[in-house]
């Protein structure tokens, strides 16, 4: 039992960075209706943004100034790149944001190196774990549970309580309504991306906080943060986060009790089995469409 | 008229054929062989008869992936996975049985087929994005399936199967070597599987793949068996990916687990959609460019230092121009060119040709922005997308 705790906290405390990346997909998901492939990518490269930050300030700064760099990318990203294919079909997207992915990828292994690199943590989150019963957990998880929880709330604010979430909501529900009442369409999309890129530019300073900064750090983790969003359902922030902590903890689980050589193919095929009995997710709306 | 230039473009095919069939007996021609040789010092292009057989195998798995994606419109990001599948099972087959290579090559290829035809099935459920990560997490998973304790014995685990080098059978030892052998028996099958389906895709099956990629709910309607066809795609692309995973294992005498990997995955997608979705000349196309992007882009290494180390940065940027720019690929472009489908008037031809792709480039917002709207598309705001209208001008 107490070990079974253990591997829970454990799967917790990875699921939620898995959380933050899959809320960052759901963003973009929400209002564009576009899974964004290049996600675990550019957070590592505004990652790697902070980390030069980083050399000449502490960590909150270089957090606020990096999440404004990643709100800035992520915008123009919107209105450069994914513009002109806003009315082309899925698959279009797809492959313009794997594109993405390998530009990103590129760029920063050609900037930065291939070697990983130490990665300071916030004071507040270093010092010895803490201990809960026979549990223990360390500082730095607790932090970053705590910032999915406190980006989650801030979102749930703007989303529900400011008239900008409501344009932004509408948006995502019917553009050409939206555009018919006054909603400027194209801004509210590139504000989804810049949202997105910056709650993903978090995610990539608590990952290199976590691990050390890599070029390939954020692959896995974006792997298993769509397992966490597909899960969820792709179009339900709240979805997203418990979808994210729920694979983490699937890891874990299968990890410590089956064998740590299938944790991947254990948390995937019960992924597949969820989407099999809920093929848009557990919170996940069905479209239904007109002809 | 149309009739004679048609003529030509068959000529055309024929003489592609002829060649290939008598490549390795050419390339060792001291003309020839000197021009190929130059070919590969200056462009990294080596055309060498083992290169080309790689590109037959590339070119039967790209064909597959082609018939799900392209013409089907179902996105597949793990198709690696359904290669894996069929090399796995040939490896294992010539490894332990004494199963004639062409036998082990058509049971991996029905394997492949009905594992593809059962992950049709659960993918009948599932649409685009989530699709998409449903495959994604097949071919995640295929490293650790393979090196797993049950199957370690006949999997070999991390260090993978070893076969014995592809010799020429005895009765025709003085014809051919074993080079050339290994060449013929790639390239035959994957000329036959290439024809079969450019048949396939004008036939009944294709039409109706096409159906349900442009409207699902219109090719229902239209007495499309929804279920039926899209579970069809997967059998056949996985027949295909079986059969070229057979190939594969044949001749590179070699499977392990990292000859199958994600990024593998996701690369065979991307030089489809380079090469152009729904057409077979895109696979072949796509199926040159995956097997000789390697040498050229280590040939402009040499010349620019920062090409090699910016290599997907640049596949990157490529794909992104393709897609705003020309989403037919580069089989689009060839098409537009006029070298395959004459024009029939000169008006038309005028038409073709980087016209129709600089004027999507230059209807880029941002192109937009920096030179001003054209003033014939302030008011166009009424008509469909694809003539250019839809999008507000300010």
């Amino acid at each position: 039992m107490e070990e079974f705790a253990q591997q829970v906290v454990t799967g917790v405390s990875i699921g939620s960075i898995y959380a933050i990346v899959a809320l960052a997909i759901v963003l973009i998901y929400r209002s564009t209706g576009i899974v964004n492939f290049a996600q675990g990518e550019i957070a590592m490269f505004t990652t790697f943004v902070s980390w030069t930050f980083l050399l000449r300030m502490d960590f909150w700064p270089a957090l606020l100034l990096t999440t404004l760099v990643a709100f800035f990318i992520g915008g123009m990203l919107e209105v450069v790149i994914m513009r002109p294919v806003e009315r082309a079909p899925p698959l279009n997207a797809v492959v313009i944001t794997l594109g993405l992915l390998a530009i990103f990828n590129s760029l920063a292994l050609w900037r930065y190196g291939s070697l990983p690199k130490p990665f300071p943590k916030p004071e507040i989150f270093a010092g010895a774990p803490l201990e809960v019963g026979t549990v223990t957990i360390s500082r730095l998880n607790v932090g970053i549970l705590a910032m999915a929880f406190l980006i989650m709330v801030v979102l749930f604010l703007l989303f529900n309580y400011t008239k900008l979430g409501l344009a932004m909501r509408a948006t995502a529900q019917n553009p050409t309504a939206s555009r018919l009442v006054g909603i400027n369409v194209s801004r509210m999309l590139a504000l989804g991306w810049a949202l997105s890129a910056a709650v993903g530019a978090v995610a990539g300073m608590l990952t290199a906080a976590s691990l050390t900064l890599s070029v390939d750090m954020m692959f896995a983790i974006l792997l298993f943060a769509f397992a966490g969003a597909v899960v969820g359902g792709l179009d339900s922030p709240g979805g997203a986060i418990l979808g994210g902590v729920v694979v983490g903890i699937l890891q874990a689980l299968a990890g410590n009790y089956i064998s740590s050589q299938v944790d991947i193919t254990a948390a995937f095929a019960i992924i597949v089995g969820v989407l099999l009995i809920r093929p848009t997710g557990l919170f996940g709306r069905r479209m239904v469409r007109r002809v | 008229m149309r009739g004679r230039l048609l003529r030509l473009s068959v000529l055309a095919w024929l003489l592609l054929g002829l060649t290939l069939l008598f490549f390795p007996y050419f390339s060792t021609w001291p003309g020839f062989a000197w021009f190929l040789d130059h070919l590969a010092e200056t462009t990294g292009i080596s055309l060498t008869p083992f290169q080309l057989t790689t590109f037959a195998v590339w070119l039967v798995i790209l064909t597959g992936l082609n018939l799900l994606t392209g013409y089907s419109g179902q996105i597949s990001l793990g198709h690696g996975a359904l290669v894996a599948a069929g090399a796995y099972i040939v490896a294992i087959l010539l490894d332990r049985t004494g199963t004639p290579v062409a036998v082990a090559i058509l049971v991996g290829g029905l394997g492949a087929g009905a594992i593809g035809f059962a992950i049709g099935v659960p993918a009948l459920r599932l649409t685009g994005p989530y699709l998409a990560i449903a495959t994604l997490a097949l071919i995640v998973s295929m490293p650790q399936i393979l090196k797993m304790d049950a199957v370690n014995d006949w999997t070999g685990g991390a260090s993978g199967i070893d076969l014995p080098l592809a010799r020429a059978p005895g009765v025709i030892d003085g014809l051919v070597d074993d080079r050339q052998w290994l060449y013929y028996s790639v390239m035959l099958p994957a000329i036959i599987m290439t024809v079969l389906a450019r048949n396939l895709t004008r036939s009944r099956i294709g039409r109706a793949f096409i159906a349900l990629r442009d409207s699902e709910i219109g090719a229902q309607q239209m007495g499309v068996n929804i279920a039926l066809y899209k579970t069809l795609a997967f059998g056949l692309s996985a027949l295909y990916a079986g059969v070229g995973g057979g190939l594969f294992v044949y001749s590179q005498d070699f499977a392990s687990p990292e000859s199958f990997s994600v990024f593998q995955s996701i690369t065979l997608l991307v030089v489809l959609v380079i090469g152009g979705l729904a057409s077979i000349l895109g696979a072949i196309l796509a199926a040159v460019f995956f097997t000789f992007q390697t040498g050229v882009i280590s040939r402009l290494g040499e010349v620019l230092p920062a090409v090699d180390r910016l290599r997907w940065a640049i596949y990157g940027g490529l794909l992104i121009l393709i897609m705003i720019a020309l989403p037919s690929g580069a089989a689009g472009l060839v098409q537009r060119l006029s070298l395959l489908r004459p024009a029939k008037t000169l008006a038309e031809w005028r038409g073709g040709g980087l016209r129709a792709p600089l004027a999507s480039l230059r209807a880029h917002p941002a192109v937009e922005r920096l030179l001003g709207v054209p003033r014939e598309r302030i008011y166009d705001r009424d008509l469909p997308p694809e003539e250019g209208g839809g999008r507000p001008k300010r």
